[in-house]
């Protein structure tokens, strides 16, 4: 199953304001089900990269203490066109990937 | 419907192996390895280790950290770190001081990135968010004071 994203970018003075937002449960794998005692297997989502015309900008490591369906903000020195793609994938396998051209 | 789920499961791993023998999983595509050591570590100095190679931070004001000092639900605390006047930035680590696993993300920097993140973040009670950035081979730190009211009024 692929992960959900939504992205934005924006460029302002030759910087890039770059938004994700992306749908997924963030499951720890410490909260326990109060009905069976038993601890919700984990599900988050662990690595993430960004690239700018395929070159490597951003590469994020995440825990499952990162909020459900998470947000990332971050920066980029880039132009009006550039390409913007976005990798993501959890622990479980899942991947999820977003392409776009900076506005 | 367990039976359903199961063959959904084995029919899924089933394809991704047959993806990645057939080479349509290409090197590139294949993200970084998590650090599940420094990841899974219980105390703050093992996790900062485990992520940098040594916990001795030192304290620093450029960082600019920015968190509610009152946040109404732990369970999403926006945290935004900025260090794009800092040079020579290569990560940020954001860690919660008495979440179970402290360090929830760590981002790296390569090229034309610049050393901002923003993010949200869980936080189980009240507690000090730290920032780490590694910037010149140093590593510095900043923290901030986050109480957490469950279920409250926020006032």
């Amino acid at each position: 199953m692929s992960i959900k994203i939504r992205m934005r970018g924006k460029t302002k003075g030759g910087i890039a304001d770059i938004k994700a937002l992306i749908k997924h449960p963030m499951e720890s794998g410490v909260r326990v089900d109060k009905k069976t005692g038993k601890p919700f297997p984990a599900k988050f989502i662990d690595t993430v990269e960004v690239t700018v015309n395929g070159k490597k900008a951003v590469d994020a490591q995440w825990s499952g203490a990162v909020s459900a369906n998470p947000y990332m903000g971050i920066r980029i020195k880039a132009e009006k066109g550039d390409e913007i793609n976005i990798n993501l994938s959890d622990n479980t396998g899942d991947k999820g990937s977003k392409k776009i051209k900076l506005k | 419907m367990k039976r359903r789920s199961f063959l959904k499961g084995t029919l899924a791993t089933g394809a991704t192996a047959v993806a990645v023998n057939a080479g349509l999983l290409t090197p590139s595509t294949v993200l970084a390895d998590w650090n599940s050591k420094a990841f899974k570590a219980k105390k703050i100095d093992d996790a900062i280790a485990s992520m940098f190679g040594s916990s001795s931070t030192s304290n620093s004001g450029d960082i600019i950290l920015k968190a509610p000092s009152i946040a109404e639900n732990g369970a999403v605390t926006p945290v935004t770190v900025d260090v794009s006047k800092m040079s020579g930035v290569e990560s940020i680590a954001i860690f919660a001081s008495k979440n179970p696993l402290p360090l929830v993300c760590e981002y790296s920097f390569a090229g034309p990135a610049i050393g901002y993140v923003s993010a949200r973040i869980k936080m189980g009670e009240t507690q000090n968010v730290m920032a780490i950035v590694k910037a010149g081979g140093k590593l510095l730190k900043t923290e901030q004071e986050v109480k957490v009211t469950i279920g409250g009024c926020g006032g």
